[in-house]
């Protein structure tokens, strides 16, 4: 199994961000991981990327606890795309992209003809040939979004994580993003998790979803056993039903403008 | 470092060359020019192993080694401000940052004021101390200044912020401490670190370029090595560690190669201002979106903006020259303020 992680919990001084959460992917899934904010959606992303030493449990990418690994060696299997990540300014997009085959060159060997094609690649999936030579300051909220997704692919990992990767998108790039995560799925075999804050999107794209609320675990399985399972309203604390759409496609969540008091 | 395609756009091919004969043309001016009128055709005479003995003496003794000793200094103090401000992401940082100079400047007037007590020289008699040792002292005081920093900022995760606020309060102390000592002192000695201080390049011989030439040398060599995680460590520490980088490493082991580069600068030349900070923003200006350009633009600036400061200097002076930190402090100032507006 490309990434498992088994009773992984993370503390952040005395609160416990992530208890106990449990994650088991086959490759080629797609996982969304859903929750209100606060629940642990990116805190469990980075405990998974290795990026936060957890309090207990661990995580594992093809059995290899991911503690035990360089940060290079889990680049090569692993891409991690953080929510907003910073850069300078006068950075290009293809020198952006080029940093995605950190992982792969080191420090001291040279782009090969295989690194010059999985950054043209990377571009080209994310529809950023024509904007290369752009600098970051010059781009729109969306295509800076997509030069850092670009990044991620540049690193042919295995697996994907993405922290809320169609946030600050117009809803065309939101469906290209999701698109592209379908696609390499399906194609390239690639594991996917990503947080996500759209329910239908996550309902639509994802093989399975995983429900957080104040970092447990509340739901892990199929979409379709999600709207089942009546936690949606409950979670999120909104009132809401879900509608068929079509006969072989998992239902859409319709939300109605009113929240739920629920501890009043 | 080199050019590969998906490099962006092409670089003005003749930015590094310029900057290459603008670093000839300084050193050509550099020795034509001085106090001492030399007619131009002694001057070739003495570089051709001829010429009289005292423009032999001139040339040799006196401009060659304080040419050499600028150039050094300041191709490692632009290096090093360049590293410190891409790894603890601050525009605004330079040697003084990390506590280098302040350290220096400590250690050299701690040092100034033991050999006062124990070499008991004459009033007047400078030559008698133990001069040669100062530039060691500088660089010790600021190695450990770097060194103490670094360790109060390892427990923060070396975060970029932690780094700055450690390196301004433990610089603000030792600066402190030494402005006391100077002040409580007040010996004839006084002299030698007020010039220190202000960054000069007065009087140094081929002693002090040979001092710096070994941490130039392994500088520049390191450069290619260090190219790939400056770029890296330009991003925050998670994008930088999922990227593949062994982020507290290699941050450490440029905070360094910073720390070697400015305490040996500074002990040798004192603490020139505005070179490790201005220098890096203006090789960024030139280089424009070519990231691998500002390293080399970097090293050229730095020997260019030294070597001529210190001509203006000797130049305006007369006979009583201008310390080489207070024309870059008084040019720098303008040159910073107008490439900040252009910055967005």
């Amino acid at each position: 199994m490309p990434l498992t992680c088994s009773q992984l919990s993370v503390r952040y001084g005395q609160h416990l961000a992530l208890n106990g959460f449990e994650l088991s992917l086959q490759k080629g899934e797609i996982r969304a991981l859903i929750g209100p904010n606060g629940s642990g959606k990116s805190t469990a992303l980075q405990a998974l990327a290795g990026l936060i030493t957890p309090a207990g449990g661990h995580a594992a990418i093809e059995g290899t606890p991911v503690a035990s690994m360089s940060r290079r060696t889990i680049a090569r299997k692993l891409a991690f795309l953080p929510q907003q990540p910073a850069a300078p300014d006068e950075m290009t997009i293809a020198q952006l992209v080029r940093q995605g085959r950190f992982p792969h060159v080191g420090l001291f060997r040279s782009y090969t003809r295989r690194d010059e094609e999985a950054i043209e690649w990377a571009l080209e999936s994310t529809g950023l040939t024509s904007l290369a030579d752009r600098t970051l300051q010059e781009l729109s909220g969306g295509e800076r979004q997509r030069a850092w997704i670009s990044a991620a692919l540049a690193q042919e990992a295995g697996i994907l994580l993405l922290d809320e990767p169609t946030s600050f998108l117009d809803i065309g790039y939101q469906v290209e993003v999701l698109d592209l995560v379908h696609r390499l799925s399906r194609e390239k075999g690639v594991t996917v998790v990503m947080a996500i804050h759209d329910i239908n999107q996550a309902i639509a794209v994802s093989d399975r979803i995983s429900l957080l609320e104040k970092g447990k675990m509340r739901f892990d399985g199929k979409p379709r056993a999600l709207a089942d399972s009546g936690l949606i309203e409950k979670t999120f604390r909104v009132k809401g039903r879900f509608v068929e759409v079509a006969p072989d496609k998992p239902p859409h969540f319709d939300v109605e403008l009113a929240r739920i008091i629920r501890d009043a | 470092m080199t050019a590969v395609s998906g490099t962006p756009g092409k670089a003005n091919p003749w930015l590094l060359p310029a900057a290459a004969a603008l670093v000839l043309l300084s050193l050509v001016a550099a020795i034509f020019l001085g106090v001492v009128d030399i007619p131009a055709a002694d001057v070739v005479s003495v570089l051709t192993g001829g010429g009289s003995p005292e423009a032999h003496s001139i040339i040799v003794e006196i401009r060659l080694p304080r040419i050499a000793t600028g150039m050094l200094a300041g191709i490692q103090l632009a290096v090093a401000g360049l590293i410190l401000q891409t790894i603890t992401r601050n525009p605004l940082a330079d040697p003084s940052l990390i506590g280098v100079s302040q350290g220096a400047t400590l250690t050299v007037t701690i040092f100034l004021l033991f050999t006062v007590y124990i070499f008991d020289p004459g009033s007047n008699t400078v030559a008698e101390l133990p001069i040669a040792w100062l530039p060691v002292a500088g660089m010790v005081g600021g190695l450990a200044a770097g060194g103490i920093i670094y360790l109060l900022a390892f427990r923060f995760e070396l975060s970029p912020l932690r780094i700055t606020l450690c390196g301004i309060a433990i610089g603000a102390v030792l600066h402190a401490v030494a402005i006391g000592l100077i002040a409580g002192w007040g010996s004839a000695r006084v002299e030698i670190i007020l010039e220190w201080i202000s960054g000069s390049l007065y009087a140094r011989t081929w002693d002090h370029a040979l001092f710096l030439l070994p941490f130039t040398i392994a500088g520049l060599a390191v450069l290619p090595l260090i190219y790939r995680p400056l770029v890296l460590l330009q991003f925050d520490a998670p994008v930088a560690r999922s990227f593949g980088l062994a982020y507290r490493r290699q941050f450490s082991i440029l905070l360094l190669v910073s720390c070697a580069l400015a305490a040996s600068a500074v002990g040798v030349v004192g603490p020139i201002v505005f070179v490790g900070l201005v220098v890096p923003h203006l090789a960024r200006f030139l280089a424009g979106r070519h990231f691998p350009l500002v390293l080399p633009m970097t090293v050229t600036s730095g020997a260019i903006v030294v070597t001529l400061a210190d001509l203006v200097g000797r130049l305006a002076g007369g006979t009583e020259e201008v310390p080489i930190g207070v024309i870059t402090a008084l040019l720098g100032v303008p040159v910073l303020l107008a490439l900040l507006r252009k910055a967005p």
